[in-house]
């Protein structure tokens, strides 16, 4: 059951004559984690905005298309009622915190508030996040005075305190440090298992191709492939894009080491070793 | 990273007071040094300001605020003094420039008013923990879009020094000269103000999304996540400070 349909959407920023989103078209099944992938300005921290409904509510301009987030044609509802449905989490932890509570609890608690969800309820679902998140210990520090790594992980406990049924993660880990990531990756991981629907915006392709079940690959606001990522991350043509394959592929291309049946290369060090053994 | 908030975290009376009760402490020291205007009665305010500000255990605290405002206190003791229409005493002159003794008193005036404003908005901003402060707005019937303007105005000095430090820091590990005389620190400061300020109205926007996608515009009734708190003591204060103002007018008016 597809949760995201997108059907040829065409977005251009107000005062701009460049389309950022060219006659994109796919959909995201319940439980998938979706990859996007492509150089910077390929549009894919605009197409999160446009899943989110963020385009054209918040950034107007010319919009085409149709988006589709559980039933819900984005164009015609208000962001208030596409957030119940899909949450998103960008790159900057430090600015996704509100400011608006003085504790990380009331940080997480703010969006429940918002939506009108009685107190006992709050309560436990704040709970639950804060724990799943491993950022209990630290519910009643001020979330300003958290490391990055923990304000990102607060950043998604607060969205996902609000269960929408898709998550949406726009380079979560750009701006953290190892640890920080690490934490980030762990998290996206447990999601993942729990099956989460969840779309992913990432430079670091090591984790696209360990999390992703397929991979969206832009360029210049176009829909370049959308394939698994053994066949995305296999294609020759790749860096034209601006991508690098992850470094477990490019080693498989230079000892041309491949899947038997599909020709293909792996993508995790795992598929690799297994690959290597049979060899 | 430092905390966004100028608040200060202490165990005093004037912390545990209603935020509307200050609120109204505010307006009506404000009202008050223009109900009865002489130094004398607007002394004895400033007087009532400090001592709340020492009570409330951030007299310390207040004293960068009012810092602040010297630039402002200056100005307004030259200009009045040398300019002001009524000057006709002189006090001294330096060079062709006569300075003035009424010019004087109406800066004095002035100034006292200044700093009873910085004085008692100190005291709401430094003992009133913003989140508790807006919640209890909202829960008066203020629109949630208003609290948080008035949040964002009062993050704004914590925002903008936390973004200066970073960029400053960022200019220092690329060999830009921060430190040092008085002239050096002029220099470093222009090239910070760009940055800064182009940060912060990214921050700004950035912000804006984290609210819109917490659900900020939604037209569903607001539920909080704290039980209404109770203030001991907050009409027999409200009724004291409401009355202090009546008994002003009517001093003003018949005394």
């Amino acid at each position: 059951m597809s949760v995201i349909e997108v059907e040829n959407l065409k977005y251009r920023y107000p005062d701009t004559t460049t389309l950022v989103l060219d006659d994109l078209s796919f959909s995201v099944e319940k439980g998938e984690c979706l990859g996007i992938v492509g150089e910077n300005t390929a549009g894919k921290s605009t197409l999160c905005y446009a899943l989110a409904g963020l385009v054209p509510h918040f950034y107007k301009g010319a919009y085409g298309g149709k988006v589709t987030v559980n039933g819900l044609v984005v164009r015609e509802h208000e962001i208030a009622t596409i957030v119940e449905n899909i949450g998103l989490v960008f790159e900057n932890p430090f600015s996704q915190m509100t400011g608006a509570k003085q504790t990380v609890y009331g940080e997480v608690a703010f969006g429940l508030e918002n939506m009108g969800l009685p107190r006992k309820n709050m309560h436990t679902r704040i709970e639950k996040y804060l724990k799943l998140l491993d950022v209990y210990s630290v519910k009643d520090k001020n979330p300003f005075d958290l490391s990055g790594g923990q304000m990102q992980r607060v950043a998604i406990a607060s969205v996902l305190a609000m269960e929408p049924e898709v998550l949406i993660l726009d380079e979560p880990t750009s701006q953290l440090d190892p640890q920080g990531s690490k934490d980030v990756f762990k998290v996206i991981e447990q999601l993942t298992g729990k099956g989460m629907t969840i779309i992913l915006v990432e430079h670091k392709m090591e984790q696209i191709a360990q999390y992703a079940d397929r991979v969206l690959l832009l360029h210049e606001g176009k829909q370049i492939d959308l394939d698994t990522p053994e066949k995305i991350f296999s294609r020759l043509d790749l860096k034209e894009f601006g991508v690098r394959p992850p470094v477990v592929t490019s080693i498989a291309q230079a000892l041309t080491i491949r899947y038997p049946d599909t020709q293909l290369y792996p993508v995790t060090i795992q598929e690799f070793k297994r690959l290597e053994e049979m060899k | 990273m430092n905390t966004m908030t100028l608040y200060v975290e202490r165990n005093s009376p004037i912390h545990r007071l209603d935020p509307l009760v200050k609120l109204l402490y505010v307006a009506a020291s404000i009202l008050l040094t223009y109900i009865l205007p002489e130094p004398l009665y607007i002394g004895g305010i400033l007087f009532v300001t400090f001592l709340l500000l020492i009570i409330g255990k951030v007299f310390r605290n207040s004293l960068p605020i009012v810092t602040l405002s010297m630039f402002l206190i200056f100005s307004l003791v030259i200009v009045q003094g040398f300019f002001h229409p009524d000057n006709v005493t002189e006090l001294f002159a330096i060079g062709p420039l006569v300075f003035y003794e009424e010019g004087l008193y109406v800066a004095l005036v002035l100034v006292m008013r200044v700093l009873v404003m910085v004085g008692a908005f100190s005291l709401l901003i430094l003992t009133t923990a913003t989140d508790e402060m807006v919640e209890r707005l909202i829960k008066k019937g203020m629109s949630p879009k208003i609290g948080h303007v008035i949040l964002s105005v009062l993050q704004l000095i914590p925002q903008m020094r936390a973004t200066m430090v970073k960029i400053t820091d960022a200019q220092r590990s690329r060999g830009v000269e921060t430190e040092g005389d008085l002239l050096t620190r002029v220099k470093a400061f222009f090239p910070l103000i760009g940055p800064v300020v182009l940060n912060s109205l990214n921050e700004t926007k950035e912000r804006s999304i984290a609210l819109e996608m917490r659900g900020f515009d939604s037209p569903m009734k607001k539920t909080f996540l704290n039980e209404a708190k109770q203030y001991p003591h907050n009409k027999l204060i409200a009724g004291l400070i409401t009355g202090i103002v009546i008994l002003g007018i009517v001093w003003r008016v018949f005394g």
